[in-house]
């Protein structure tokens, strides 16, 4: 292909990417009765907010509008946004610990059961969630847990795609730091918290990636499980709030941008390990 | 039987326990929450509620669920337009994650730039890049039919009409899911050592002719693989239909996953819903078995 070629595909496809997010940018600094300005027929005034203001990121956070009826749910997306940080950090945290030390037994031992155990693994992660969401509905309103954080948060803490990651990682550590530290008496659990584990940083960032962003983009569970006011997650809360009003879009986008902006400062500068991340469990087996 | 071995073998059996020991809380939430769900989407298919005097009760109803299920229009329209979505997105996805890997995978300048800017879609959740292009496909103010007004095309229904909307999902959809597949094609695409490609070159073969015969072969596996994944979770994509079209016009958007979600949890139908669960689960199960094999396949 002549480079030319190449410059233009890059570019329309760039373009392709950029427009759309732009767009949402420049409208959510916009005020509302500008939203819409020049985007029919379409100019490139619409992608840059001429009429720059932070009006629409003051009222979500406030809870306040300067229409009646406010876009934002009460007490304000504040508080959404802490919600799903908390319950996002929670997995990185509890589901990796879970995760690793699992992927730790099938990288290190020889057990019975084992090819078994990590077919169910394999199968976990190959089946989505979504086809069985209403028997866990079910199971998880047995357990009293409708409307409660435990119900959004306990049922997403393992991933058969993170389990499968850390043995991969884990089956490549060094034998030998292995067993210098077993020499020294050192037990099993305290192997792979001190040893194991500061030594596998890219694994770490790459499962700690994958984790946050399942929460943090979780939509349809959260949906079923916490439909109150009072846990509404990012992705619901600003989802329910188009439904009940309809009109406030530079607040909508305002919303929409926070929630996308965590996710991209995550994902840039780490690029390499996520792309790892993904690609290492769908590839290299 | 040496002091040593005989140790070892003693430290062996004290230690039996270990590996269980860290399977065990992965396993318990596991068993729990994916597997045990499995299980009870067949209990589920065969129960449902009976309204009484004494209120809704859980109730043993055999196939009935099903019985329903193959009398009811609304589900072989969804059935109909799942089929549908995913002949149509599936190979297209694939395909044109091929190509946007070749892009990405040239080397010109700037494309560590260009390969960031591609990744943005990956990042932005599903939910917000519909919200997005909810207001972007609008027929009356949306910025789509804004450019089309710039080539004297008239305003389009994108999402309220029956003959569009179920395309303009299968466009958004693609935005968002396009770049995240191409990761993959990158990455096979960056395990074909250079020398192959230049050895081509040397014995005359042209770019299209590389590709044919050496590329696309080297990235058979990868192939497979993404239009496995893509089909898998294509075929439960719920928040496309729920969040730019609802279902409609006419359920003509109205995919098995919305429709399993509208039984369920809107209509309180439990029991139908765990009836399509059933049906999607061996669809999935076909599906999963088919990618086990191609697993098998490339480890011998």
């Amino acid at each position: 292909m002549k480079t030319a070629t190449i410059y233009f595909l890059l570019f329309l496809v760039a373009a392709m990417v950029l427009v759309p997010l732009l767009w949402a940018i420049s409208a959510s600094l916009t005020p509302l009765d500008k939203v819409f300005a020049n985007v029919y027929p379409f100019s490139w005034r619409a992608l840059v907010p001429l009429d720059f203001t932070w009006e629409a990121y003051r009222n979500i956070f406030q809870g306040q509008s300067h229409t009646a009826e406010s876009v934002a749910p009460q007490p304000g997306f504040g508080k959404p946004v802490l919600t799903t940080l908390i319950l996002a950090l929670g997995t990185v945290i509890f589901g990796g610990l879970t995760c690793a030390s699992a992927g730790f037994a099938f990288a290190r031992f020889n057990f019975r059961g084992k090819s078994l155990l990590f077919s169910l693994v394999l199968l976990s992660f190959m089946m989505p969630m979504e086809v069985t969401i209403v028997p866990l509905f079910v199971i998880v309103s047995r357990l009293g847990w409708v409307n409660t954080w435990q119900g959004i948060w306990v049922p997403g803490l393992v991933h058969g795609m993170v389990i499968f990651l850390f043995r991969q990682f884990f089956s490549e550590f060094p034998q030998d730091l292995i067993d210098a530290a077993r020499v020294d008496g050192a037990s099993w659990p305290r192997i792979l918290g001190s040893i194991v584990l500061p030594l596998s940083m890219p694994v770490l960032i790459s499962a700690g990636l994958i984790l946050f962003l399942y929460q943090w983009d979780a939509f349809l569970w959260p949906l079923v499980v916490a439909p109150g006011k009072d846990l509404r997650l990012v992705q619901v809360a600003i989802s329910l709030s188009v439904q009940e009003h309809q009109t406030l879009w530079n607040e909508l986008m305002a919303g929409s941008m926070i929630a996308a902006l965590i996710p991209i400062l995550l994902i840039l500068p780490f690029q390499r390990h996520y792309v790892q991340g993904i690609t290492g469990s769908g590839l290299k087996e | 039987m040496t002091g040593t071995q005989l140790r070892a073998r003693g430290l062996r059996s004290r230690e039996d326990w270990i590996p269980y020991l860290f399977l065990l809380p992965a396993f318990s939430l596991l068993l729990m929450f994916r597997i045990l769900p499995v299980l009870a989407t067949f209990r589920e298919s065969l129960y449902s509620y009976i309204f009484s005097a004494s209120g809704p009760q859980h109730m043993f109803v055999g196939l009935d669920n099903f019985r329903r299920l193959v009398q009811d229009p609304v589900f072989w329209k969804s059935v109909k337009v799942t089929m549908l979505f995913s002949l149509v997105i599936n190979p297209t996805q694939t395909a044109l994650a091929l190509g946007l890997g070749l892009l990405a995978n040239q080397r010109v300048r700037g494309i560590r730039l260009f390969r960031s800017i591609y990744l943005l879609p990956v990042a932005v959740s599903l939910n917000i890049v519909c919200l997005i292009w909810r207001l972007m496909l609008d027929s009356n103010f949306g910025m789509i039919n804004g450019i089309l007004a710039l080539v004297h095309i008239p305003r389009q229904p994108f999402l309220g009409a029956e003959s569009h909307a179920l395309w303009s999902i299968i466009a958004v959809a693609t935005w968002k899911g396009v770049p995240y597949w191409t990761i993959f094609f990158l990455a096979g695409l960056q395990g074909i050592s250079r020398s192959v490609l230049e050895a081509a070159a040397i014995d005359g073969a042209n770019a299209w002719q590389t590709f044919l015969h050496i590329t696309l072969p080297l990235l058979r596996q990868v192939i497979l693989f993404v239009l496995v994944a893509d089909t898998i979770i294509n075929f439960v994509l719920f928040i496309p239909p729920f969040v730019l079209t609802g279902g409609g016009p006419q359920l003509s958007t109205n995919l098995l996953m919305l429709e399993t979600y509208r039984k369920g949890f809107l209509y309180g139908d439990t029991g139908g819903a765990g009836a399509i669960s059933v049906l999607l689960l061996a669809i999935m199960v076909v599906i999963i078995t088919i990618e086990f094999t191609m697993l098998r396949a490339r480890e011998t």
